[in-house]
């Protein structure tokens, strides 16, 4: 057989900056994939090559690289961005050359294009069972801590709202800038003993995440009565900031590294001989690396890379992912995820406290989550300690869409 | 209605797409039920609106159907919010837009990015202006009424001597008695004026005191 050309796609991470930890794991997803893809013989023939641009965590940066991508390295597909101001300097570059834009990260929702799957949770799919857990377990006088940007700022919008149906209180919201020192976190941790709250829900991202929890902890912060609970803190960034800094606190994702699948292990195997070791494995990872399978999945069914037809192909795709089955709804180009709610231990380890036991149906235009949505509600992963167990599996599977 | 609960309203919304069957109406629709309102294509125009539309996205062109045009054309108060849907930004479709009061506009090719913001303004603006008819209608009924009152004062003075007070209190006690409104009362002291003939109002100050006095 004749050497085809390779499938160029387009991988635009931020290797530096403020974001580099969260997008170098979203980076090696996208590149395990496309080895085990190569590996398993390419697509239709062609070895997929990926062509890897460094954004710097600069959101215009990703808008020119996109568009240098697309006109230059002749690629038609974009895996990439993590922050939604990235996102946005993208959205009208593939809008406009019709290309295909895989968003691999959690978000605040209230969008959609023809021109991108989105790959990670909307706020229906974390928020919602993240702030029903913290008010049964611990209160709901809340604290908000965020990154001053977008994502934040709108999270918090939602999670006030589900706050005060559960009739709690925000006591305190306080936004640190993405560049943000260990010390402009001394001034927050200040304010958050001084209003006294149940929980802190956190959307600080990047390397504000490692600074907040050190800062947490040598201030005396007490992860076992009033936690950090986060979005988007993960196995990477607990890595950077020590066991210690982490334990106790909580996260809300679709995927956590210590999910007991074959799927799962066999995308940690891979991970492990690949980077050497599975330490800075990621929801967003997890995320990116299923978006290039239902790709390559798509394009062997199609025969094709052609916008149109890879966008229908993609409406019917499915993949069998480290989190769980998950397939992406027609209806809004989201994706179908599972919704899991994890402890960190006092490994580091992220153990998993309650899951839905099927995806939820992305709702990326919910403006008022209701906090009582039964379809909504998480089961302990043990029936046997959770006396509500089996009840609540039946309301949930009455409510849930059977794909 | 509070500007919040604009937003938290919103999929509570029936909205009508009323444009012909093609990509652009099909994108529409889509978009409104992924921001999760009911919607529904009318096409052609109906007799009438379906009482059942709060939202009605409706295609501007630069000629506007006597069809189209009869069912905008009712009382503010009866009106759904208008979106025009406009593939033209020339003079004609623009005084369409003008010409059947739209709200807000969205435009083709439609990008789903932007209907949702059309949205929230269009129900703003359309919920204003019912907000501002229904003031106007309220100040220009009480203005009438005090103008009639004060009419009605001016002959009662002038005809019985009375003072303002005085003449204000006959005005009130009759609509008391007569569990009328005092404009009611100033309207018939009005009209028995004009039959009578004695026409306070209308003639100069020098004559009028001579016809009070005459009686």
């Amino acid at each position: 057989m004749a050497e085809q050309t390779a499938l160029r796609v387009g991988v635009l991470f931020s290797q530096t900056g403020a974001t580099a930890i969260i997008e170098r794991s979203q980076l090696n997803g996208a590149l395990l994939a496309i080895d085990e893809i190569n590996q398993g013989g390419g697509v239709n023939g062609r070895r997929l090559e990926p062509v890897i641009l460094d954004p710097g965590s600069v959101p215009i940066r990703y808008g020119e690289m996109a568009e240098q991508l697309l006109s230059e390295d002749g690629v038609t597909v974009i895996f990439g961005c993590y922050m939604s101001s990235a996102r946005k300097e993208v959205l009208p570059v593939v809008e406009r050359r019709n290309a295909m834009f895989f968003y691999p990260t959690l978000y605040e929702g209230f969008e959609y294009s023809p021109n991108v799957i989105y790959g990670g949770a909307a706020p229906n799919q974390n928020s919602v069972p993240l702030a029903s857990y913290l008010m049964e377990l611990y209160g709901n006088r809340f604290y908000f801590v965020g990154s001053d940007y977008i994502y934040p700022r709108e999270s918090n919008r939602v999670m006030r709202n589900i706050v005060r149906q559960g009739r709690g209180t925000v006591v305190g919201e306080r936004y640190v800038s993405l560049d943000g020192t260990p010390e402009d976190f001394d001034a927050v941790i200040a304010d958050i003993k001084r209003q006294k709250p149940d929980v802190i829900f956190s959307t600080v991202v990047g390397t504000g995440t490692v600074h907040f929890y050190q800062a947490y902890l040598r201030h005396g912060g007490d992860a076992a009565k009033v936690p950090i609970a986060s979005l988007t803190t993960n196995e990477a960034e607990v890595e950077a900031m020590g066991p210690e800094a982490a334990a106790g606190h909580i996260t809300a994702a679709p995927y956590f590294r210590t999910i007991a699948s074959d799927a799962n292990r066999r995308f940690l195997d891979g991970y492990r001989r690949m980077f050497g070791s599975i330490t800075t494995v990621t929801s967003c990872c997890e995320a990116v690396y299923f978006q290039v399978h239902m790709f390559a999945d798509a394009v062997r069914r199609i025969g094709s890379t052609d916008t149109d037809r890879l966008r229908a192909a993609l409406m019917s795709a499915e993949y069998d992912a480290p989190q769980g089955r998950v397939w992406v709804d027609p209806e809004n180009h989201h994706t179908f995820l599972h919704s899991r709610i994890a402890r960190v231990d006092e490994a580091g380890e992220f153990v998993i406290q309650r899951e839905m036991p099927r995806p939820v149906k992305p709702d990326p235009y919910l403006a008022y989550p209701a906090l009582n949505d039964w379809s909504l509600r998480l089961l302990n992963p043990d029936p046997d300690t959770d006396p509500l167990g089996s009840r609540l599996e039946h309301v949930v599977h009455v409510n849930q869409q059977h794909h | 209605m509070s500007t919040n609960n604009i937003i938290r309203s919103l999929r509570a919304l029936r909205v009508l797409v009323l444009h012909p069957r093609d990509n652009q109406a099909e994108e529409l629709l889509r978009q409104i039920s992924r921001i999760g309102c009911r919607g529904a294509a009318i096409w052609p125009p109906p007799e009438k609106l379906p009482d059942e539309g709060d939202v009605v996205f409706v295609e501007v062109k630069e000629t506007i159907s006597k069809d189209i045009r009869r069912l905008f054309d009712v009382d503010r108060s009866h009106r759904p919010t208008v979106i025009g849907v406009v593939a033209y930004e020339n003079p004609s479709v623009l005084q369409g837009l003008l010409d059947l009061e739209v709200d807000a506009v969205v435009t083709v090719p439609l990008r789903p990015f932007g209907v949702l913001s059309s949205m929230v303004i269009a129900r703003r603006v359309s919920q204003e202006f019912k907000v501002a008819d229904r003031t106007l209608g309220k100040l220009k009924r009480k203005f009438d009424s005090v103008h009639k009152i004060s009419q009605a004062k001016f002959i009662l003075m002038k005809l019985h001597g009375l003072s303002e007070e005085e003449a204000y209190g006959t005005i009130r006690s009759q609509a008391m008695a007569k569990r009328t409104t005092m404009a009611d009362i100033a309207q018939a002291i009005i009209n028995a004026d004009g039959i009578l003939g004695s026409t306070a109002a209308r003639r100069k100050p020098e004559r009028l005191k001579l016809t009070v006095t005459g009686d």
